[in-house]
């Protein structure tokens, strides 16, 4: 089939499209976002004391910093779908944000866990866990940014995939932190880092997979 | 572009013909000659497929030239991945040796005609062309056309008979 054929094919019978807007897929992000947290709250998994450190400067560090994480992380991976964006350093950004949360974990240590030994503090066993919940809980933001990617049209789909991946952890950490009892950070560091970096991992892996321009 | 986002067909046919001779000359400096239509045309169901991704707010160019650098990195991909023959120092080839000599001397021998009966002979006797059509083309009538080829073949004939290297 030649070029010009082709032309008149894809010409005839042209149908009308509605244009990509980030602002709705960001708000599409933002309400699953906000089913899940309601939802998972629903649940009656909260932690019980909620109410109590509400104002704790940890707490605020660990919902704050994953909060704004997860909010970056959205908008640089729903911005990097579009075919002339340069995904490269909205990623930097996100690696720099999410250092800066981990370094800012070094002043809001509670009183007493710093003397405990390293083991304990990180405790493998539950930590597992804690990655693992992340993991599951980062799913349904996966699939709606990967689905959001397949309809547009990024011409770095690896390094959109792995900004995807990126945010969904941030929002499953991020979901998950109203529930999880710890308190030490190194241990909220630790875990919450693994599971995000099993989602971001995951979804580079993935997504590019499904994907074809 | 917008107004066919908005399902105008006349005017994206316009804007995919720019496109694809835009597209031509941008393969035909990157990629292989044999490959520079698949790439345009895949680069052409790409912009149809994501059309809707265009933001009339920016220049279309990037846009379309941000997809043409995609699909040339796939061509190259798929370039690396064809399996490559290495051909023989020594392969072997027709012989249109034949062929060619023949076209040459017909050439030569038509030249020492006048040129309405190496017109008619070139195209009722080489061509294949009927008497009606080749008069048509030369603009001469049927039984003009029919004696120019009679009086050209003679000549032809006498000239051959004259030459001292006819086997």
């Amino acid at each position: 089939m030649s070029s010009e054929s082709l032309i008149v094919d894809l010409s005839s019978d042209l149908a009308p499209v509605q244009r990509r807007s980030m602002l709705r897929e960001g708000g599409l992000v933002l309400a699953l976002g906000a089913v899940e947290l309601t939802l998972f709250l629903g649940l009656g998994v909260m932690r019980p004391d909620i109410s109590h450190m509400a104002g704790s400067p940890y707490l605020m560090w660990r919902v704050g910093s994953l909060g704004l994480l997860a909010v970056v992380a959205c908008v640089l991976a729903i911005r990097s779908f579009s075919p002339t964006a340069r995904p490269r350093r909205g990623l930097m950004l996100a690696c720099a944000l999410a250092v800066a949360a981990i370094a800012g974990g070094a002043f809001v240590t509670p009183d007493g866990s710093g003397e405990q030994a390293l083991l304990d503090r990180i405790d493998p066993a539950r930590g597992m866990l804690c990655a693992a919940s992340i993991f599951v809980l980062s799913l349904p933001i996966v699939a709606l940014l990967g689905a959001l990617m397949r309809r547009a049209a990024p011409t770095q789909p690896r390094l959109s995939a792995l900004a995807s991946g990126i945010a969904a952890g941030a929002c499953g950490a991020f979901v998950f932190a109203f529930c999880c009892p710890f308190n030490d950070p190194l241990y909220v560091v630790v875990w919450y880092t693994v599971g995000c970096a099993a989602v971001a991992a995951a979804a580079r892996w993935r997504l590019p997979r499904r994907f074809r321009l | 572009m917008v107004a066919a986002q908005n399902g105008h067909g006349g005017a994206y046919r316009r804007l995919l013909s720019e496109m694809s001779e835009w597209l031509t000359r941008y393969f035909q400096r990157r990629l292989p000659p044999g490959d520079v239509d698949d790439a345009v045309q895949e680069t052409l169901l790409a912009v149809h497929r994501r059309r809707h991704t265009y933001d009339p707010q920016y220049p279309l160019g990037p846009w379309l030239a941000a997809i043409a650098k995609n699909k040339w990195i796939d061509q190259l991909r798929s370039l690396a991945r064809r399996p490559m023959d290495e051909l023989p120092d020594e392969i072997a080839v027709g012989d249109h040796e034949a062929s060619v000599v023949s076209s040459s001397v017909l050439a030569s021998l038509l030249d020492e005609l006048r040129p309405a009966q190496a017109q008619a002979i070139l195209l009722v006797k080489v061509q294949g062309y009927s008497v009606e059509e080749a008069s048509g083309q030369i603009g001469l009538s049927a039984s003009a056309v029919k004696m120019n080829i009679h009086r050209g073949l003679a000549r032809l004939t006498a000239i051959i008979e004259k030459a001292p290297d006819v086997e």
